[in-house]
């Protein structure tokens, strides 16, 4: 079904594991020369997402588009910075959503039910002025709809029949990018016990390009708070942004840093939360979380704004039903790390 | 204890001890966390696992506790602390109950109160106290056969939903009732089992029809010859897009005066052949409606078109519910399992009697009237009295009434 070509553009598809693991190279022969273009490439795929996000089509060289997938994966595994790992995720994605927009239902039925395990059925059905390619499994939908924005993905604007989401082919090709996304992110996690010696030299320079265009590497991590998981939606929503290097306002930055402080995480910590963002500088985020935590200027410690605010200003996101008893993102992180610490309040039910 | 709640634990130990009783058992039962709320105290006794039914019928008979649940979840380790559990996925369930419905009924039989100011009112709680403001507002509430008939018809309603929208092949339902003002839908589904709690949001958002945008559901102006022209989708497509028509349908011809429509257009409406909106789309015959009296409508119908499930209960995936077959403390009756082809036919009040024997006396401050198998009780007000013990462990359980002694 697919070709050598289709492999180079998705290098993620399991054919194309398939083919590197057939080729059966080992890590010391990166070194030989003939690998040269499949490590030149792989240190460009990394660039192109850190420098702008995005990932070109190289068709003239089809094993080295290939090969140079894992490879960069394999570098990322090895620098470990959360931020360059998220970035080159999205960056993929986004590459597989360009060319899959452009395929054939059958294609795309290949990939997504071979690949990604989804449970689709071919459907054809026109309603209105849409023309439905698909009906996609409500869970596999789910799974990947869950992290897109625009109203067009909350169920309650789909067209569900017994268990199927319908879809058109445009938005298959969207609800893939997702998948891509997730799958790469989870690749590049998986960090080799040890350097491979001739990878050595190419992961100290991919650890350069991080560094020129994310800003100091630093062991990027939430910051230690007692209970991520107890985080409020909007505030998760923001650290999100922040690693996906996207612009945050003004009173988001607030709030999180905010937010942050009063749930005890040190200034250092969230210095270095900022440092993702497009336009850090680093003295004058040390100089606002000083600021927020009462060191500096009036010595007032600020807390959390309430969540009428966040909500005038576009900073809440996703509400759930904690967030329908609560106040102010605070009063979420209590009570929902005292629901996960199973001193909640008993979960009685009538 | 007070002295209604010492005979209440007392029967529930009699009832419990009898001997070829046998309890539900879930589906992996023994992934499954097991709460109890003991009557002393109001203490919540959790994170405790049985291998077999058995294991727990045993442990039921020693505390006898008002109320018994189990968890939603499966767990690697179902008596490890909340984090370390180990979650394996959970069963996706539906709550409907009274409460959230707006009963005509409510308003004799339901009462809250203030806890900060002690203002009393009739009726469903107010969000926050009408007098200051507080949110810590008590209610007290009854289960009378109209609000349990409208639980019903909305769990029927929510079942065509499922069976239409939802449901895939292999998932495996069952519907109980809760021993109290409503009904549980438990869907065991290995499709639905791993969904996370904000992918389970969306299946709430889409029962509630919670922030439909019906022009995302077909309904949009389309241009032709020079005016736009209103489109929409037809009686019969899936999901909410006939089900978006059926409503508008109901409501315009409900209620088409009080929203304020003219003459002309209300001779539109009530001209409409309704055997002919599976193949003919009314939306064009409707004119001059403006753009904020339709979304008006549509608002409206698709609120009446909705399951009025609880969300809370939907999308939490560390839920604990009450185990079918255990006594319900707020009433004294039975949570038991309803074979679908019944559903329509049960009775709660005979069905899930769990005392129909005995007589017990009691003194009675104030109660509606009320119905336990074919007889109807009361209303009382400050009597002492012998009923049939159902009817008297009704009236115990809901804080109507004292033991004589
Ligand atoms: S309601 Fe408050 S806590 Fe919840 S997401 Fe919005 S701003 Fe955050
Ligand atoms: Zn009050
Ligand atoms: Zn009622």
């Amino acid at each position: 079904m697919l070709t050598r070509a289709d492999l180079a553009k998705y290098p993620f598809v399991a054919e194309a594991t398939d083919y590197v693991r057939e080729l059966g190279f080992s890590i010391d022969e990166i070194a030989t020369p003939e690998f040269s273009p499949v490590l030149d490439r792989a240190e460009r795929r990394l660039e192109e997402a850190l420098s702008k996000s995005q990932i070109s089509v190289e068709v003239s060289n089809e094993s080295a588009e290939i090969l140079s997938f894992p490879v960069s994966n394999l570098i990322l595994g090895l620098i470990g910075d959360e931020r360059a790992r998220r970035r080159f995720a999205l960056a993929e994605a986004k590459r597989a959503y360009d060319l899959l927009r452009q395929e054939s239902p059958e294609k795309l039925e290949h990939i997504a039910t071979t690949t990604f395990g989804w449970r689709l059925e071919r459907l054809d059905i026109r309603l209105g002025l849409r023309l439905y390619d698909f009906g996609l499994n409500l869970a596999d939908f789910l799974r990947n709809s869950v992290h897109l924005r625009e109203p067009r993905w909350n169920l309650p604007n789909r067209v569900l029949n017994h268990g199927l989401v319908y879809v058109t082919r445009e938005e298959t090709a969207r609800l893939m990018e997702e998948e891509v996304r997730m799958r790469v992110l989870e690749r590049s996690s998986k960090v080799p016990a040890s350097v491979p010696q001739p990878l050595g030299s190419k992961v100290e320079r991919a650890r350069g390009l991080v560094i020129k265009w994310l800003g100091i590497p630093t062991q990027y991590e939430l910051p230690k708070v007692p209970m991520p998981d107890a985080m409020p939606p909007c505030i998760r929503h923001l650290i999100d942004n922040l690693n996906e290097g996207k612009n945050v306002q003004h009173m988001g930055r607030f709030a999180l840093a905010a937010f942050l402080l009063n749930i005890g995480a040190g200034d250092e910590e969230i210095v270095k939360m900022f440092k993702p963002a497009t336009d850090f500088s680093e003295r004058m985020t040390r100089y606002q979380v000083e600021h927020i935590g009462g060191k500096r200027g009036g010595r007032t410690k600020y807390t959390c704004p309430m969540c009428t605010t966040l909500k005038t200003h576009g900073v809440c996101f996703k509400p759930d039903k904690i967030c329908d008893t609560i106040r102010n993102p605070l009063s979420y992180y209590k009570r929902k790390s005292r629901i996960l610490s199973g001193k909640g309040p008993s979960r009685e039910f009538s | 204890m007070s002295s209604a709640e010492h005979l209440i634990k007392q029967k529930f130990q009699q009832f419990y001890l009898e001997r070829n009783r046998t309890l539900f058992s879930p589906p992996a039962a023994s992934q499954r966390e097991y709460g109890f709320l003991l009557f002393k105290g109001k203490f919540m006794v959790r994170h405790r696992t049985f291998k077999n039914p058995e294991t727990l019928l045993t442990a039921i008979r020693d505390l006898s506790p008002a109320h018994v649940y189990f968890s939603t979840a499966y767990y690697q380790d179902p008596t490890a602390s909340m984090d370390q559990k180990g979650w394996l996925g959970a069963d996706l369930v539906f709550d409907i109950d009274a409460d959230h419905l707006d009963t005509p009924c409510k308003i004799m039989h339901d009462n809250w109160k203030c806890k900060a100011c002690s203002t009393v009112g009739k009726g469903s709680a107010p969000k926050t106290c009408p007098k200051c403001k507080n949110d810590r507002v008590e209610i007290e509430t009854w289960l009378c056969d109209r609000c349990l008939q409208e639980a019903k018809e909305e769990t029927i309603h929510l079942l065509e939903m499922i069976f239409s929208d939802l449901q895939m092949g292999d998932a495996n339902l069952s519907v109980y009732f809760s021993g109290h003002r409503g009904y549980h839908v438990h869907l065991h589904s290995e499709d639905f089992r791993m969904l996370r709690e904000e992918q389970r949001r969306e299946i709430v958002d889409y029962l509630l029809g919670e922030q439909l945008d019906p022009s995302l559901q077909g309904m949009e102006d389309v241009p032709e010859g020079g005016v736009l022209i209103l489109k929409g989708p037809q009686w019969g497509e899936p999901g909410w897009r006939g089900r978006m028509v059926r409503g508008i349908y109901e409501v315009l011809t409900k209620e088409g005066e009080n929203l304020g429509l003219n003459q002309a257009q209300l001779k539109v409406i009530n001209a409409w052949d309704k055997a002919n909106f599976f193949t003919k789309p009314f939306w064009s015959s409707l004119k001059g409606i403006n753009a904020g009296t339709w979304k008006n409508i549509v608002q409206r119908a698709v609120r009446e078109t909705a399951a009025k499930i609880d969300s809370v209960v939907t999308s939490d995936v560390h839920r604990l519910i009450r185990l079918p077959g255990t006594l319900n403390g707020h009433t004294g009756l039975l949570g038991v399992n309803v074979p679908l082809e019944r559903l329509d036919e049960f009775d709660p009040f005979i069905e899930s009697i769990a005392f129909p024997e005995g007589q017990v006396k009691i003194t009675v401050k104030d109660s509606p009237e009320f119905r336990i198998g074919s007889q109807n009780f009361g209303p009382f007000h400050d009597e002492k009295i012998e009923l049939p013990t159902a009817a008297a462990m009704l009236l115990l359980c809901k804080h109507k009434a004292e033991p004589t002694s």
